[in-house]
């Protein structure tokens, strides 16, 4: 009891300070509140491309894949180094980044997932262990530098949508975040086309639901394997691409998405693809309003136990069609 | 046919031998990767330069500093200034033209990574001092690494060389700071944004020790001069989100921003702050910790009209300056910056070298008594320019700067002191007239004096 009291009271300090902030700068308008909630949406961008790919390897194949966030530092490096190599232009990166990624989630499909079929609990080792292998093999061959990847110039400055009287914009959003969600958007557009509508498709669910009926019906299941969890790697590796010119591009940078990622796939719930996009847009609306309200640190202790509240209370997510057992 | 998709079934068929097989490769993984990231067990010692270091006629000296996890970012590149000045000692090259090692003896660096982790640096210190016997150590960065060996090099009586600009409010008879005080950065940066930008501050860092306690000393700072803070906001170490503060800021309309942020933070703020549509001519960013190196990482163009307070910028026009910036490209490539705290690191080590130089031309043993009475007062022309470490509370008079970035990722220095600011450990706009003296010879007694009065800023005699 007295710890949950002093952590309490903690939480209270904190806000505290907080409030104090706010208060200084003359109380929260409704405008900057607006803006606030427009600016959750480009967190929203972020957490769903981010959490795509974890929703293909987890949420599809059931591997709990803790070198997810590596896969999108992975993307970041490829197109770190086209544009250093080639000049390329961020937008060309994108697909470089995908087969980058995408082959090197393969290999790692061939050499370790393959064996680790259905042992949940060796398979979260192994990938721990070789998302450390891969953060120590891009130290070796970039340096722990922090790297510079060139934004693309054509995608710069703000759209308003509310402007004050004066001409000053009062609710904006820039330009980049609006396409980080389209991609975002669009890639979970082409996911859910190529799961639903292509035979492909077909077979990557029947291998999901039923491995054994799917392989007596003649699918070729380690080929599906191979190739879903090979597109998961290279989702994650897009999204390295596309957010490393807004932030930083450093060895342990996927360590930060990781978790993210987690929690969006881990609330939106994990059968239905659709779960990441509600997922993404829970965490990220509520992170930056609790963040404007009280300030970043609280916002995500705050988040991320109303995450573990949630899994307590519903472990399959919030958007999952109830099964029969 | 529920059965058929539980995991159970497969493991069952899997034979105990592939178990023992599978489960094994999965832990071996797993081992083999704890080792890759450093883990607490990679030291390894090594003589640089020439390596003909006869080892029994060698001085140890420790070097801590991470080479993996989130610091390692920074400190990997003062670990790399340091390992150019011991090669320098060494060799006889450099500053240390015409002589070959500390009288005679090579320097043999004993090399730890810490791994970011702030246990780790305690351990690691201890062992560094206990099992390798190492003369004093070179080493740490954050103040939470810091304050985390502190009580081993107190305890053992054993010296450390830091070389970070820091919060102050520190004065041990264990460690030489060769970083910036409080004095040497705050207390000329604040006035500047004052009179320059005007008297509304927003203050910003990350979540530990050194942003919180340096932005309360910039706090008393700005509000004796007149102004008053907006707004104060902290993010997590290795936050690479910055939207909700930057919202914040548009909506305090300071006019400046004061950043303490560190690490991989820096880029990703910057970033966003242009991508958010503020310019410098709106809101201007003066930022202690964002150097040469996190600019390059985020590119010029969003840096550039934004401001850094720092006792040295690569720009800086000496002679030394000049000779330091070329051999160290040429001894870790072309396309490498130096900045504040590798000069730091950099000309630290030469005043080590310099103090045991001396003790052992007087016919003395290196021992911590030696070395500390030695280091007092040594002098060093710098690539900053001519710095002294100060007799009296082992920090060391450096220069104050200011520099604005240019598109190019340099600075243009637009405020430099005309010579060496002598230290004040303790900030005067928090505890008045509060001085450091250790007395001569050192016993480690209790060097604080309370004088109540404002103290004069004095400068170093050139």
């Amino acid at each position: 009891m007295l710890g949950f009291n002093s952590i309490q009271a903690h939480i209270f300090y904190l806000a505290q300070e907080a409030t104090a902030a706010t208060d200084a700068t003359g109380g929260a308008d409704f405008y900057t509140f607006a803006n606030q909630l427009l600016n959750g949406v480009g967190i929203v961008g972020v957490l769903l491309l981010t959490g795509l790919g974890l929703a293909i390897t987890f949420g599809v194949m059931r591997i709990i894949n803790l070198a997810h966030g590596e896969f999108i530092m992975l993307g970041a490096y490829v197109t770190f180094l086209m544009q250093s190599l080639f000049q390329m232009d961020l937008l060309l990166t994108i697909p470089f980044a995908f087969l980058g990624t995408a082959l090197i989630g393969a290999l790692t499909e061939l050499t370790v997932i393959r064996r680790l079929y259905g042992r949940p609990l060796e398979t979260l080792l192994a990938t721990w262990g070789l998302s450390i292998v891969i953060q120590g093999v891009v130290k070796l061959i970039f340096s722990a530098q922090l790297k510079y990847v060139k934004s693309p110039p054509y995608i710069s400055g703000n759209l308003s949508v509310i402007t004050g009287q004066d001409g000053t914009p009062l609710v904006s959003i820039s330009y980049y975040r609006m396409f980080i969600i389209a991609v975002a958007l669009l890639m979970l557009g082409i996911t859910l086309y190529l799961l639903y509508q292509t035979p492909l498709g077909r077979q990557v669910r029947a291998v999901a639901q039923n491995r054994e009926m799917a392989k007596c019906l003649g699918v070729n299941t380690s080929l599906i394997d191979l190739l879903t969890f090979a597109y998961g790697c290279g989702l994650a590796g897009i999204a390295g691409a596309v957010i490393s010119s807004l932030k930083s591009v450093s060895p342990p940078m996927g360590q930060d998405y990781l978790v993210d990622a987690w929690m969006v796939v881990v609330t939106g719930g994990v059968d239905k693809l659709i779960g990441v996009l509600a997922g993404s847009f829970l965490i990220g609306e509520a992170n930056a309003a609790i963040a404007f309200m009280l300030n970043d640190p609280v916002a995500r202790v705050i988040v991320l136990a109303a995450v573990i509240v949630l899994i307590r209370y519903r472990p399959e997510g919030l958007f999952t069609v109830q099964k029969r057992a | 046919m529920a059965d058929s998709r539980s995991p159970l079934v497969r493991f069952g068929r899997i034979g105990r031998r592939k178990f023992i097989k599978y489960g094994s490769l999965a832990v071996g993984a797993g081992v083999l990767s704890a080792c890759t990231r450093g883990g607490g067990e990679t030291t390894t010692s090594s003589a640089t330069g020439t390596g003909s270091a006869s080892s029994g006629d060698a001085i140890k000296v420790g070097v801590m500093y991470s080479t993996t996890g989130t610091i390692a970012i920074v400190e990997k590149s003062l670990q790399d200034a340091t390992f150019l000045a011991i090669e320098q000692i060494n060799q006889g090259t450099g500053p240390w033209q015409g002589k070959q090692g500390v009288a005679g003896k090579q320097i043999e660096m004993v090399v730890v990574n810490p791994d970011s982790n702030w246990d780790l640096y305690n351990q690691m210190s201890k062992r560094l001092i206990d099992e390798d016997q190492v003369s004093c150590v070179l080493g740490c960065y954050t103040s939470a690494s810091r304050k985390s060996v502190l009580p081993v090099f107190e305890e053992k009586d054993a010296i450390l060389y830091y070389p970070v600009y820091y919060e102050g409010n520190e004065c041990s008879s264990n460690v030489f700071y060769t970083g910036a005080a409080p004095n040497q950065q705050i207390t000329d940066s604040i006035p500047y944004c004052y009179e320059n930008f005007g008297p509304k501050g927003f203050f910003i860092g990350s979540d530990y020790i050194y942003p919180k306690e340096s932005n309360r000393i910039a706090k008393a700072e700005l509000e004796n001069q007149g102004g008053q803070v907006v707004g104060d906001e902290y993010a997590a170490l290795g936050t690479t989100e910055f939207i909700t503060i930057i919202n914040k800021i548009k909506q305090a309309k300071p006019d400046f921003v004061l950043s303490n942020l560190v690490g991989d933070s820096i880029p990703a703020f910057y970033r966003q702050f242009k991508d958010a549509g503020i310019t410098p001519d709106q809101i201007p960013i003066m930022a202690y910790p964002t150097t040469e190196e996190e600019i390059q990482a985020m590119g010029p163009e969003y840096a550039e009209g934004h401001y850094s307070s720092f006792n040295y910028f690569q720009t800086v026009d000496t002679p030394e300056n000049k000779a330091f910036v070329e051999q160290f490209k040429a001894k870790f490539g072309d396309n490498r910056v130096t900045n504040g705290v590798m000069e730091a690191a950099y000309l630290q080590t030469f005043f080590m070298a310099q103090a045991m130089e001396q003790v052992l031309e007087a016919g003395e043993e290196i021992t911590t008594a030696t070395l500390r009475e030695a280091t007092r007062g040594q002098e060093f022309n710098a690539p900053q320019g001519k710095v002294k470490i100060d007799p009296d509370n082992y920090h060391t008079y450096l220069y104050s700067r200011i520099g604005r970035w240019q598109a190019d990722g340099q600075a243009e220095i637009v405020f430099a002191t005309p010579s060496a600011v002598k230290p004040i450990p303790w900030s005067q706009a928090l505890y008045k007239g509060r001085l450091c003296v250790h007395p001569a010879p050192d016993d480690r007694s209790d060097p604080t004096e309370e004088t109540g009065n404002d103290l004069p800023v004095e400068y170093l005699e050139s």
